[in-house]
């Protein structure tokens, strides 16, 4: 069985303070409730927060701050849970920040493109009410009920980024509660009360935010860039029996820049579910597929596309390459290209054979280090009886993308999650060290980051950590410094 | 009689195989046009994580097979029946522990039940009535009768099955019954089955409850008791009144008597030659077969509310027990079929002058009145306020009336229409049919 969390100190002097700010039903210290709160999918150990709150309006989130700080208690924001990371496991206790309640679409702008939502905005809900203005975002490939916002500041990869870039690269304007409880605004809005539409030509603020894991602030509001959907589909797949191959062909083809989203995912994350433990590959199956969204606005632009895939496609065969133009997998591709997504939401292409466990090495690599880290996942991850699936996406306009391992493992068993857990690190280190960088890290990432990071880079983080939480209680310890 | 009513520690591998993902939180469907509502009324009304979906009731079971729950806290026994047991939650999750999620909810209550501290005081008086009077109402035998005074007043009175032997047994339900609200039900039933000639009769006061409250609220033992009561009392029916179809208009006792009372070892044996059908299915089939005739017209907007017990309630996973598919425990499939979801709609597009609005949450998605799992006698104030939200929902269709097919929906989302002060009022389909019936 799975650690269980260790019991906490609650001190009913803190929790009758908190029902004062936030409301009576919106503060607890229950044991169930914490318990609830302990864990996620991931291989962290669960933590108990000490108490749980509920926010409903930004005047509480600054009140409660203020508290805090002035208790030295550590505060941790949380929407859904559902990072893959721990990120909302209490590492030092302290009050969970709940703050699904504040789920208000303030605004969608049509004409503008700009959207200013919540942080408990989820991304089924913001889908359904940009739909009615045939406009949409970046969905992961994650949970229909998990937070836009919550995804956009931790640099999170929607299912545009090759069109638009990354989720974070999308925030025109943020509205932050700072740790100190002061409110603060950045980009447009800061200005102009409701012009939420641009973070430039500012100094870009907003990156006192984005990627600290909810350690500098809590954000309140967020604008959000929102495209038009155009209306013909063509989504292009293909094979390779390797990932040289398949590498040779994203390039080529994002060299074109024609694709909402170019990805190409291993055999064993083709299946649904990904097989647990280790399965080996039929012979006969190719090791490698891609799947490229294309959205156009015309028959012409869609036919356009074509052309130019039909291009890529002969100049990679020119080469002498494995590729073929082949059927992904019908519920792998339905689960990739239909987004947000129930199948892979629930996890059921992930996890359904493992059982309670999910975790990655999530990176941001250089394209020319994929199928070198690839090579030495594979290996590493057989060795632990975990299957290889892997997945590489191509970002807008550049050769570096998202590499990542998604390993399911079997959480009821302290055995089997200690095992992929020692495996998805030491795949880290082999990407660390092939110059990619994981997101959304865990604490065992950050303190791997950390060994490798340039002295300045660690004293400004400090530094800007300081500066903005000068009592470290907001989410501490997520970033190992 | 054995009963295969599962433990919670029975149940351990299941609720370890859910991820915390958090889907289950709200309905969603991809579309397009995407759709997604909120579809958890605990966690609707009280927020946290833990209330919130089955993901919440995969916490608390490992919090109390870990030990780190327990049941002498009140405040965890109140939350673990906080929950309407209306499977909305389960409709959503895809991985392995779908198809056991009330059954996990409901084997916490049962350890609850066990651990002499469930379940909640008001159910408590419930189960103690079922043991003195066979019926959760506190109503001694002979109230069980009250809601059949028209029909002896119009000197049509209801054969009594127990004197006089019919192919059909209706059988009534404790809510039907004794409560005064929901006597509409029955009253209605009966006057359709009387208008069409159909040869029925009921058990009268010797009827005795079908046991889901019990069972809902985790007391296994009175659950059993009463079941094998009427799974015998069935059996003798059959054998010497000719009784081959128990047709019932409450969506709690069909519910139970399908899916609870197949728990038994005998149920196979006990039930040979006897069918058990929603009095919507039974009425379906004369309508098919061109016996039902409705005459009169009746110029209203209606929207149609899917009750939990005769809807998703009622699908049928397929969960492969031997490995031999695909592994052990796996999750395979689900199968609607026997979901009450097309019939009720198709009977209520069939009486003249209605025009039909579908809410937003419908089948599958429907939004639980908020009456189930125990909660309308357990947290009654809740129950209600949870029905308001679905009257509003109601509402914003524009519909007059509210149709549905259980007697506990019915009175629960009166008392909800009553709070939000709302213009539109609850039926039971059975009530529409028998206005539309040629008198
Ligand atoms: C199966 C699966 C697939 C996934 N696929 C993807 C994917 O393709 N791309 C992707 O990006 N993600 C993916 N995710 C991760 C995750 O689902 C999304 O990023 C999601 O949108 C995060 O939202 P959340 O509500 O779960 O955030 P949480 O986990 O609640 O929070 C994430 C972090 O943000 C902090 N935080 C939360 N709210 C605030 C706030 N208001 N202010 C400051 N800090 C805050 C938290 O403390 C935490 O550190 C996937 C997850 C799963 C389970
Ligand atoms: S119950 Fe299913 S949908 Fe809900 S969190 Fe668990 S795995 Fe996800
Ligand atoms: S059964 Fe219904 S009330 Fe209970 S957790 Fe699931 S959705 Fe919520």
């Amino acid at each position: 069985m799975t650690e269980i969390p260790k019991e906490s100190k609650v001190d009913p002097r803190i929790t009758k303070k908190l029902r004062e700010i936030m409301g009576e039903k919106n503060a607890t210290a229950a044991k169930h409730i914490r318990y609830a709160y302990s864990y996620d999918m991931s291989f962290v150990k669960p933590k108990l927060p000490d108490y749980v709150v509920m926010a409903e309006t930004v005047e509480q989130i600054q009140e409660l701050m203020r508290f805090a700080n002035l208790e030295k208690i550590p505060v941790i924001p949380y929407t859904a849970g559902t990072n893959i990371g721990g990120l909302c496991i209490p590492e030092r206790g302290g009050i969970l920040l709940d703050l699904k309640k504040m789920n208000k679409i303030i605004k969608i702008d049509p004409e503008s493109h700009y959207a200013v939502i919540e942080p408990g905005v989820s991304h089924g809900q913001l889908a359904e009410a940009l739909y009615a203005h045939k406009l949409r975002f970046g969905w992961p490939v994650g949970p229909p009920s998990a937070s836009v916002s919550s995804c956009a500041i931790n640099h999170g990869i929607g299912g545009l980024n090759a069109r638009y870039g990354l989720n974070s690269q999308e925030i025109t304007s943020m509205e932050v509660v700072l740790p100190t409880g002061e409110l603060v605004r950045v980009g447009s809005c800061a200005i102009v009360e409701d012009a939420w539409h641009s973070t430039l030509p500012l100094p870009k603020l907003d990156g006192l935010f984005k990627g600290w894991l909810g350690g500098t602030g809590i954000v309140t509001k967020l604008g959000i860039g929102v495209h038009p959907i155009p209306p013909f589909l063509k989504v292009f797949t293909v094979s390779c029996d390797n990932v040289e191959d398949m590498y040779s062909y994203m390039l080529n083809l994002s060299n074109y820049e024609i694709c909402d989203d170019l990805t190409a995912v291993s055999w064993w994350l083709a299946q649904v579910p990904i097989p647990y433990p280790y399965r080996e590959k039929p012979d006969e199956a190719p090791e490698w597929f891609s799947f490229a969204n294309t959205n156009s606005f015309t028959q012409k632009e869609k036919e356009a596309r074509e052309e130019i895939w039909e291009m890529v496609v002969d100049e990679e065969k020119k080469k002498g390459t494995s590729l073929k133009v082949t059927q992904y997998p019908e519920e792998a591709l339905r689960a990739r290209t239909q987004l947000p997504s129930q199948i892979v939401g629930s996890t059921k292409n992930y996890c359904k054979m493992a059982g309670a466990g999910i975790s990655w090495p999530g990176t941001f690599t250089p394209a020319n280090k994929w199928a070198p880290v690839y090579t030495e996942w594979k290996k590493l991850l057989i060795g632990h009886n975990l299957s290889p699936s892997v997945r590489m996406s191509m970002y807008r306009g550049v050769h570096y993308g998202m590499l990542r391992a998604m390993i399911p493992f079997n959480k009821q068993s302290a055995d089997e999650t200690e095992n992929a857990r020692r495996a998805i690190v030491e795949c880290l280190k082999i990407d660390l060290d092939h110059g990619g960088i994981p997101y959304k890290p865990p604490v065992d990432f950050g303190q791997e980051i950390n060994k490798r990071a340039h002295p300045g880079y660690l004293m400004l983080l400090r530094r800007v950590k300081q500066m903005l939480d000068p009592n470290d209680i907001m989410n501490p310890g997520k970033l190992a410094l | 009689m054995e009963w295969n009513i599962s433990s919670l520690k029975d149940l351990e591998h299941y609720f370890w195989r859910c991820t915390a993902c958090g889907t289950c939180r709200s309905a969603y469907d991809f579309g397009p046009p995407p759709f997604t509502r909120p579809i958890c009324p605990a966690g609707t009304e009280f927020g946290f994580e833990g209330y919130y979906s089955s993901k919440g009731k995969a916490a608390f079971a490992r919090g109390i097979s870990d030990g780190s729950l327990t049941f002498d806290d009140p405040e965890f026994l109140e939350a673990v029946y906080k929950c309407t047991v209306c499977g909305g939650c389960q409709n959503q999750c895809q991985v392995d522990y779908k198809p056991h999620i009330p059954e996990v909810i409901e084997a916490m209550r049962r350890e609850a039940v066990k651990s002499g501290a469930g379940p909640m005081p008001a159910q408590k008086n419930l189960v103690q009535s079922m043991k003195n009077y066979n019926n959760p109402y506190q109503g001694p035998r002979r109230v069980r009768m009250d809601w059949t005074r028209p029909f002896k007043k119009a000197k049509t009175p209801i054969k009594d099955i127990n004197t006089e032997p019919a192919e059909v047994l209706f059988y009534v339900g404790c809510t039907g019954a004794f409560n005064k609200i929901a006597q509409a039900v029955p009253q209605a039933t009966a006057r359709i089955f009387q208008k069409l000639g159909v040869a029925f009769g009921i058990l009268g006061e010797s009827e005795v409850c079908c046991g889901s409250t019990a069972m809902r609220v985790g007391d296994a033992e009175e659950f059993k008791r009463v079941a094998t009561n009427n799974l015998e009392t069935f059996k003798t029916l059959h054998a010497e009144k000719g009784v081959k179809t128990i047709v019932t208009s409450c969506a709690g006792c069909f519910r139970a008597i399908k899916k609870d009372y197949i728990l038994s070892s005998e149920y196979n044996q006990m039930m040979d030659g006897i069918e058990v059908l929603h009095t919507v299915q039974y009425l379906h089939r004369l309508l098919k077969e061109g016996k039902l005739k409705f005459e009169k017209e009746l110029p209203w907007k209606v929207t149609y509310h899917d009750p939990c017990h005769t809807g998703r309630h009622l699908n049928k996973f397929r969960v492969d027990n031997d490995g031999s598919e695909l592994w052990e425990g796996a999750y395979v499939s689900v199968d609607e079929s026997e979901c009450l979801y097309d019939l009720p709609r198709e009977i209520i597009k069939a009486i003249p002058g209605v025009s039909f609005v579908e809410m937003d949450r419908i089948r599958g998605n429907s939004y639980c009145c908020g009456g189930g799992g125990g909660v309308m006698t357990g947290f009654t104030d809740w129950a209600g306020k949870n029905a308001g939200l679905r009257i509003q929902e109601g509402m914003e269709t524009g519909a007059e009336k509210m149709v549905s097919i259980c007697p506990f929906c019915y009175f629960n989302l009166t008392e909800g229409a009553k709070r939000i002060s709302s213009n539109i009022t609850l039926h039971d389909l059975t009530e529409l049919i028998d206005l539309a019936l040629p008198d």
